[in-house]
């Protein structure tokens, strides 16, 4: 069975490719089949989880080369769990897509473009290769250069060329390491990298390699003091892709790869570890702080992005299985409730044109479905009981306390209210309040951008349940136990073949 | 079992069924919230007689949470009856209202059954938000709302630290099987642990520092919701955890006690001090609902059985009475639409049966006997004097904090009777008494407010506060029962005296006020009556210190937010040469960090 695990790259990739060449002609190219297709990838991503779950780990060899001469694709727990939180995401945003971008000339290029992001996204997660890695996450990057720079006016390619010049940076320093860890070690496949670094032990090498990687990477995931471009980039894009960018692509790209590389290829250490804690502390409440003072809607979900990636990174750094759970199931929770925050602010700017909050006032009585899904997002994000941000924070919260990390788990707090007060200003200027006289006419948005939203909607309501033993053993333990097995994933995969 | 968690279903399910209702039915919403709550009512009634303790991994119902339940219940009934019909008044979205009146009833049931921690915090958090929802039922409340709901939250996420550290510290998250000693061993962690759960208590309760929510909402969140929340219910869930932590979580040590005891007279006499100088009635109302927690916390801080039993006590009567008050400011304000007390006056005439209401609220809230608010306050007393027969030292200032506190909430209480209900009034009113739905709460209450006086020790401690605190010996009992009849014995021969003396011979003089004469024509308001406290020398600092919310933790703190979120934006100069120093100066950082630890 392990043959369905190139098809999220292939079935993505075609896709792009049919829709680049068909989409100009045929309206079933730009509006039904990037829907169909995404809905492919996702119910891939259902069976590859009960895959994964009877199996174990599975490898994919490329060609038939046996790694570490071939390629490989290895999709284990982690692998499974970011496939289903990145296609799902991107399934919703299809779906929503259709409406929002009629405002858009050749939207062909725009379902194109997306696919080969998620192409890239699907790439990073599965590969077994760190240079197969660093193509994908071009491959991605590229295509949300030019997805940022979709709307063509001034702020949005001021933002897209920040954006790439930090962009190339992040992978300019990532390719380096790469180099360095192939001159190292002879080999580019993560596993076998990581049986070799056994042999040979620690070095300086590995240390200039590991901040390297953490800098690329932390660029890629916006972590402070890397996160410069996510403020300027992720308000810019169209609000589909924003929602992308936020929800999924920085941590397909960033987060992923850093648990990858440091828990299952070089090993994670204390020192690391360290690093990850302090860095996604820093983030965390630098992030909040830069957030509560603005009033452009998409601005402000970005700065909560760098956040709440803050958040995750946290839980991932504290390294005991109770952080890595509640780390990884904030990352499906602040996916699917930052995509909906995106999405709604997406129906604001749809309906009133605008994504300043102190324009907007009372659009709840106009538009009850956006009011209310973005009054449900609001309360995941701020960790309001019984959604499932609050879950999420929850499991952080009590495993800094539990590893004796009790300052973090104070700042995790201050973070997590200065989010809520943030969110309640978005409540209080947007959606509360006496309505204004000039948004008297303004209609709620079409049936496909309400029903994405719904539907994150319902996930956040229910999102608590996946820690629920049965449901959790299939996806966050399986998860998180990939992560717990650190550098015994250098046996499983080379085992395997 | 199963009729804990119907109790607990019935209303959250009425809640989603009217929450997807489309509006127009309001017939419908308003049947189904009443039946729903009746019904969970009636069967809080049967769980409290006929059951005696479950304790599970998830809930515990013992005496103190099925008391707790019972009145939560109870007051619920009163808050629907009386919306139905003065939420019209309010606003249009009757269907938001009541689900989120549901959704809070289901919660507070969840929070005081809960056994297991994490199901306490998502109720207690959950209520956080229903809260929310409720104050923005009126359009103008954006502000006040989200200030209630930060102050509610940020205490509940300390909360959950706390959690942490018990969790930690036992390896158990039911409430049933820890208890830590706070007297003996490492007492670092479990002190942090013990305060955060105060911290949430109190922001719960309304106790100081984390009061300051309520003053503002009361302002602008329709009546029923303020006599429902911060007067009541939050009052049996907040001082109901504080108990339930300060009994069976944790064993107290003189330095905790010290500090319960400190914020709680704080917490009384700055609070009266505030209501002295109101002039709208509800911010009147809601600073002495602030004022009276503080003798719940000082009575639970004695941690003597009479204290505690006191302190529970006057939560339970407090929650009577000023659930009262509130519901008649409603009524007031439903009638006269104002609720500025320099407007209002002379509304006895036009409202009897509320003015009644008042009367025997605002005795009971100050301390006469024989209301019930005398009998827990004395037992407060009781217990602050028991302490100092313990060795305790500062139990007189303590004393004296709650007796003076008592005696301004008085003095409070003669101003709000004689300016909205004496008095004179501005222009002639022409209505008569409310609604019926809206004067039986009242009538109810005021029932209550003398029932559970005149029969104290017979009725309400008997049935649900001693069996709440096991067998403990009270002392400085009396017979409530006679101590009444010999008092309306004594108004009896008073009145007897005076029709057969000086009946004929009245004599008629000018009107004195403040030892001034006042010409007859002109109207006494009697708002300013303690303006004059304004004029002592540091109080008057003190209050204009109030005013600018120097003492408000919440405004000190957000303006500290902003101030640093001010600063720090400038980094963001949009400049892409300084943000890739920046990245680079990052990256220098991390080298030289791992190099010298790696």
């Amino acid at each position: 069975m392990e043959h369905i695990i190139p098809l999220f790259v292939a079935i993505s990739l075609a896709t792009a490719f049919l829709i680049s060449l068909l989409g100009s002609k045929f309206k079933f190219f730009r509006t039904a089949f990037p829907v169909i297709s995404s809905a492919a990838l996702v119910i891939l991503s259902v069976l590859s989880i009960f895959l994964v779950n009877n199996n174990g780990l599975m490898v994919y060899k490329m060609g038939g080369w046996i790694p570490p001469i071939g390629i490989c694709m290895v999709l284990d727990g982690l692998s499974s769990f970011m496939l289903l939180t990145v296609n799902l995401v991107a399934f919703f945003i299809m779906i929503y897509s259709i409406n929002y971008v009629k405002k858009y000339t050749d939207v062909y290029k725009y379902f194109g473009l997306l696919f080969l992001m998620l192409a890239g996204m699907n790439g990073v997660i599965i590969t077994g290769d760190l240079f197969n890695l660093f193509v994908y996450l071009e491959v991605a990057a590229v295509s949300s250069y030019a997805l940022v720079a979709f709307g063509t006016g001034r702020q949005e390619l001021e933002a897209s060329f920040k954006y790439m010049v930090m962009g190339t940076l992040a992978s300019g320093l990532i390719l380096l390491s790469i180099a360095l860890m192939y001159s190292y070690t002879s080999t580019l496949n993560m596993a076998d990298i990581g049986k070799s670094l056994a042999n040979e032990g620690s070095s300086s090498v590995i240390i200039f390699i590991s901040v390297m990687f953490i800098v690329g990477f932390g660029l890629k995931a916006a972590l402070v003091p890397f996160h410069w471009w996510l403020p300027d980039a992720h308000p810019s894009a169209p609000a589909p892709i924003s929602a992308m960018l936020s929800g999924v692509l920085i941590k397909a790209l960033g987060v992923y790869a850093i648990i990858r590389i440091f828990y299952n290829v070089i090993g994670s250490n204390i020192y690391t570890s360290r690093i990850l804690l302090v860095l996604g502390t820093l983030s965390m409440i630098v992030g909040v702080i830069f957030a509560i003072g603005q009033y452009d809607f998409k601005r402000l979900l970005a700065y909560h992005s760098i956040s709440q990636i803050g958040y995750v990174i946290l839980g991932i750094g504290l390294a005991t299985p109770l952080g890595i759970l509640g780390g990884l199931f904030h990352l499906f929770n602040h996916s699917i409730f930052k995509s909906l925050l995106f999405l709604n602010s997406g129906a604001v700017e749809y309906s009133t044109g605008t994504r300043d909050l102190k324009k907007m006032g009372g659009l709840n009585k106009k538009m009850p479905v956006t009011g209310n899904t973005s009054m449900i997002a609001s309360m995941s994000i701020a960790g309001i009981p019984p959604f499932n941000g609050f879950w999420s924070k929850l499991l952080i919260i009590i495993a800094c306390v539990e590893a004796n990390e009790y300052i973090y788990g104070l700042f995790a707090v201050i973070g997590s209210v200065l989010t809520m007060a943030s969110f309640m200003k978005v409540q209080k200027y947007a959606f509360l309040g006496k309505l204004k006289e000039k948004w008297k006419n303004i209609e709620e948005v079409p049936f496909g951008m309400k029903f994405s939203m719904i539907c994150l909607a319902l996930i956040c309501v229910f999102g608590g349940l996946l820690l629920l033993p049965e449901i959790s053993n299939l996806l966050l333990k399986e998860a998180s136990n990939a992560v717990l097995i650190g550098k015994e994933y250098v046996n499983q995969v080379l085992g395997s073949v | 079992m199963n009729l804990i968690l119907l109790t607990i279903a019935i209303p959250l399910i009425a809640g989603f069924l009217i929450f997807i209702l489309p509006k127009k039915f309001t017939n419908i919403t308003k049947f189904l919230s009443t039946i729903s709550i009746l019904i969970s009512f009636i069967i809080n009634i049967i769980l409290f007689i006929n059951t005696e303790k479950i304790v599970n991994n998830y809930f515990m119902f013992d005496n103190l949470s099925k008391f707790i339940l019972l009145f939560i219940g109870l007051f619920a009934v009163f808050v629907i009856i009386y919306s139905l019909k003065y939420i019209e008044s309010v606003t249009e979205n009757i269907n938001m209202y009541f689900s989120y009146i549901l959704f809070t009833v289901s919660a507070s049931y969840g929070a005081a059954l809960a056994n297991n921690l994490i199901l306490l915090s998502v109720f207690w958090g959950f209520l956080g938000f229903t809260l929310y929802m409720l104050i923005n039922t009126n359009d103008n409340a954006t502000a006040e709302s989200s200030k209630a709901f930060i102050i509610i939250g940020a205490t509940d996420s300390l909360m959950i630290i706390g959690i942490g550290i018990l969790y930690y510290i036992t390896s158990s998250l039911n409430i049933s099987s820890i208890n830590i000693s706070l007297k003996q061993g490492p007492i670092f962690l479990p002190t942090i642990a013990f305060l955060t759960f105060v911290a949430a208590a109190f922001a719960k309760a309304g106790a100081m520092p984390f009061h300051t929510w309520i003053p503002d909402m009361s302002e602008k969140a329709p009546i029923p919701v303020t006599a429902f929340l911060p007067a009541s219910l939050d009052k049996l869930l907040g001082i109901y955890l504080l108990a339930r932590i300060s009994i069976s979580v944790f064993e107290l040590n003189s330095s905790m006690t010290f500090i319960l005891l400190l914020f709680g007279s704080i917490t009384i006499i700055a609070a009266v001090f505030m209501a002295l100088v109101q002039h709208d009635l509800r911010k009147l109302l809601s600073y002495h609902a602030i004022s009276q927690v503080g003798y719940m916390v000082l009575g639970i801080g004695t941690g003597n059985p009479v204290g505690i039993a006191g302190g529970l006590f006057h939560m339970l009567n407090h929650s009577i009475y000023k659930s009262n008050l509130f519901l008649i400011s409603g009524s007031v304000k439903y009638r006269t639409n104002t609720m500025n007390m320099d407007k209002l006056g002379g509304l006895a005439k036009y409202m009897p049966i509320t003015f009644i209401g008042a009367v025997i609220a605002s005795l009971s809230i100050s301390g006469v006997p024989p209301f019930n608010g005398f009998v827990s306050k004395w037992m407060v007393y009781q217990g602050l004097i028991d302490m100092g027969k313990a060795g305790s030292k500062l139990w007189i200032l303590w004393l004296v904090a709650a007796m003076f506190g008592s005696a301004l909430t008085l003095a409070s209480f003669m101003k709000v009777i004689y300016s909205v209900f004496l008095g004179r009034s501005e222009k002639k009113w022409s209505f008569g008494d409310v609604n019926w739905t809206m004067l039986l709460p009242i009538i109810f209450l005021s029932i209550l407010c003398v029932g559970f006086g005149v029969f104290a020790f017979a009725v309400p401690l008997k049935l649900f506060i001693i069996p709440a605190l096991g067998e403990i010996g009270l002392f400085g009992l009396w017979n409530s029962q006679m101590a009444t009849l010999l008092m309306l014995v004594g108004i009896a021969l008073g009145f007897l005296i005076y029709l057969i003396g000086n009946m004929k011979n009245v004599r008629e003089s000018d009107i004195f006020i403040g030892g001034e004469e006042i010409p007859s024509n002109k109207r006494v308001t009697g708002t300013e009556f303690y303006d004059s406290i304004r004029d002592i020398s540091i109080l008057d600092k003190i209050y204009k210190m109030a005013e600018k919310k120097y003492f408000d933790l919440y405004e000190m703190l957000k303006k500290f937010t902003f101030a640093i979120t001010n600063r720090l934006r400038l980094i963001h100069s949009g400049k892409l040469v300084a943000y890739i120093l920046w990245i680079f100066f990052g990256m220098a950082v991390l080298f030289i960090l791992l190099n010298i630890r790696g």
